[in-house]
């Protein structure tokens, strides 16, 4: 008996040994990252990246602050189109899936399929370019960043749905039929302080996609007065990418002559991309994983 | 008088549907622009696409332009592409990520576990953009790989393409094979702890448990898992191929998908004809394998399937 103990005393360690390298794993690129960012700049070209710069700096940090206009330009409309976009996302969602989930109503099952097919089919991505921008115009207006793709999705109509049946009796909806509310009372008054765990998963998943995004960005938006921080990063890696590429000499020495940012002054900024994310992941995973758990199954 | 009343229940019992309606108009609007609209759209495929005509009036070519698409060698490519790329991800991550949670289950009760769970699911919140800087902070000329590991003995990883499907295979489960863990973790949770007390008594390994208790029991949700994965098997994620490779034309060879294609042929050579009849081809196989597969988990496990 002792010998079995030990052996899965063991067990146990070897997992979390493998746990904490790929942790490990996970972690370490974003450290590289941030070593960069606080490299003095001359050490970065001569030197590469390393996890402990020889020769600390925060100039790249002060450059951003000198550019703010641009940079936070990006960063605010990032913010804005993060608000703006999970708000009314979370209000339309819960607002097309209550209906859904009442069994008096006949038409249920006909939404639902409306809602459902659009995850079994889709017009495809060239389609969608083409009635965004010759039917609706949004080209380089912010409109680009909100409506394409994440206003409104169907898996998430469906776990509204999903929750409303589940978890909202039909006895409390009769009872405040009786004392005469409105369908739109009932809405507000009782479904949605019941529903707060299922509309901040929602508005998590809408949140961070909205964040992230930078494919809307990059098919609708040629404005630079208009990029999000993330369409602001893909454009300076791609004007560099395209500038190293026509030339032989080493990005260093091109950066150099060229007025674009050092390394550290992209790894800085991709660094203030990720803090939003790095300071609420922590406190909202917990959430996010039931999430992934009530959606996974049927996503 | 009786019938009367209940004939005046039965009325104030049938709710007027139009405000259960208007509130699902927004909705209902959203869908139709974003996913309807686009649906009829895929005609454009069929047809020689004339701006200036507008969609409905130009002519109609029937299967043309997929005649001319598969006639390229980018067809081959892209489909070769992300026919394999999807076929390592899905049976890699599914193994990677199945592995993860039976070692995050096994250390649940330690506190580092609270720390190990979100730090594994990092890599999957944060966009792609930034894992293509990360990315090139390892590869790139001056980065840690060519300066620290080669000792200046440099590589242009972006200029081969031989190297890449390695790069992107482990870019790809460095990504989301612990955020893939948190169903199977969640499954795992839910087994009767009292069946792995009896295989102790009985005698069986910790690895024994694994593959004769955990594994079959949880074998539903790994089905429903693969076969929606199968399901999806012509998409690819498109910043993965696009932006880590930093949209490198040197590395088409191997990093080129259907959704690369798409976006390369609509927005960098302009050319609708060739986009729409890819991005079609897409949706149509994706379409047909959905129900495939939704057909196949319905008499499998008929609780789990979609429909």
């Amino acid at each position: 008996m002792k010998k079995r103990m030990n052996s899965e005393k063991r067990f146990r360690y070897i997992c979390l040994t493998i746990l904490l390298v790929f942790t490990a794993i996970c972690i370490t690129p974003f450290l590289l990252m941030l070593a960069a960012s606080v490299t003095e700049e001359q050490a970065l070209v001569r030197e590469g990246y390393k996890f402990w710069p020889s020769a600390f700096s925060f100039d790249t940090y002060k450059y951003l602050w000198a550019k703010r206009e641009t940079i936070f330009r990006a960063y605010m409309i990032s913010i804005l189109v993060t608000f703006a976009g999970t708000a009314v996302n979370v209000i339309i969602t819960s607002l097309f899936g209550y209906p859904l989930s009442r069994k008096d109503f006949k038409w249920r099952n006909v939404f639902a399929f409306v809602v459902f097919f659009t995850m079994l089919f889709n017009g495809g991505m060239t389609a969608s370019y083409i009635i965004w921008t010759r039917t609706f115009h949004i080209k380089d207006t912010i409109w680009a960043l909100l409506l394409p793709n994440y206003l409104m999705g169907g898996m998430n109509v469906l776990m509204v749905r999903n929750y409303y049946t589940a978890s909202i009796p039909d006895s409390i909806l009769e009872a405040a039929r009786i004392d005469g509310a409105t369908e739109m009372q009932i809405y507000t008054k009782v479904l949605v302080p019941l529903s707060k765990p299922v509309m901040i998963t929602i508005a998590l998943f809408a949140g961070i996609a909205y964040w992230n995004d930078w494919t809307n960005g990059l098919y609708y938006i040629s404005n630079p007065k208009l990029y999000s921080i993330n369409v602001y990063l893909n454009n300076l890696m791609n004007n560099i990418q395209l500038l190293t590429q026509q030339s032989t000499l080493t990005e260093g020495a091109n950066l150099a002559g060229m007025n674009l940012p050092s390394v550290g002054v992209r790894m800085a900024i991709a660094m203030i991309a990720v803090l939003p994310v790095l300071i609420i992941f922590p406190f909202i995973q917990g959430q996010l994983v039931k999430g992934v758990v009530i959606g996974g199954v049927k996503g | 008088m009786a019938s009367a009343i209940a004939e005046k229940k039965k009325k104030s019992k049938r709710v007027s549907y139009v405000p259960l309606l208007l509130m699902m108009v927004p909705g209902l609007i959203y869908l139709v622009v974003n996913n309807y609209l686009p649906m009829f759209g895929i005609t454009i495929a069929f047809k020689n696409l004339d701006f200036r005509k507008g969609i409905l009036a130009s002519e109609w070519c029937g299967f043309q332009n997929f005649e001319y698409l598969f006639k390229t060698k980018d067809a081959f490519i892209m489909i070769r592409n992300t026919l394999c790329y999807n076929v390592v991800f899905i049976f890699g991550g599914l193994v990677l990520s199945l592995a993860i949670a039976v070692m995050m289950t096994e250390i649940s009760k330690m506190k580092i576990a609270k720390f190990i769970q979100p730090a594994i699911c990092f890599p999957n919140m944060v966009s792609i953009i930034i894992v293509a800087y990360l990315v090139y902070a390892f590869l790139g000329s001056d980065g840690f790989v060519n300066n620290t590991i080669l000792g200046g003995e440099g590589i242009s990883w972006y200029k081969e393409s031989k190297y890449w499907p390695a790069i992107l295979i482990i870019v790809n489960f460095w990504k989301s094979a612990g955020y893939g863990a948190i169903i199977y973790i969640a499954s795992i949770s839910g087994i009767d702890k009292s069946l792995y007390e009896a295989a102790r008594l009985d005698g069986a390994s910790k690895m024994q448990q694994v593959f004769q208790i955990t594994l079959p029991i949880i074998r539903p949700m790994i089905i429903l898992m693969l076969l929606m994965s199968i399901g999806r098997i012509f998409n690819s994620d498109f910043g993965l191929f696009l932006q880590v490779p930093m949209n490198s034309g040197m590395l088409y060879e191997t990093t080129q998908t259907i959704d690369t294609y798409v976006y390369r042929a609509l927005m960098e050579r302009n050319d609708v004809s060739m986009s729409s009849a890819a991005s079609v081809f897409q949706a149509i196989l994706g379409f047909v394998l959905v129900m495939i597969s939704n057909l196949i988990v319905r008499r499998i496990d008929s609780d789990s399937a979609l429909f």
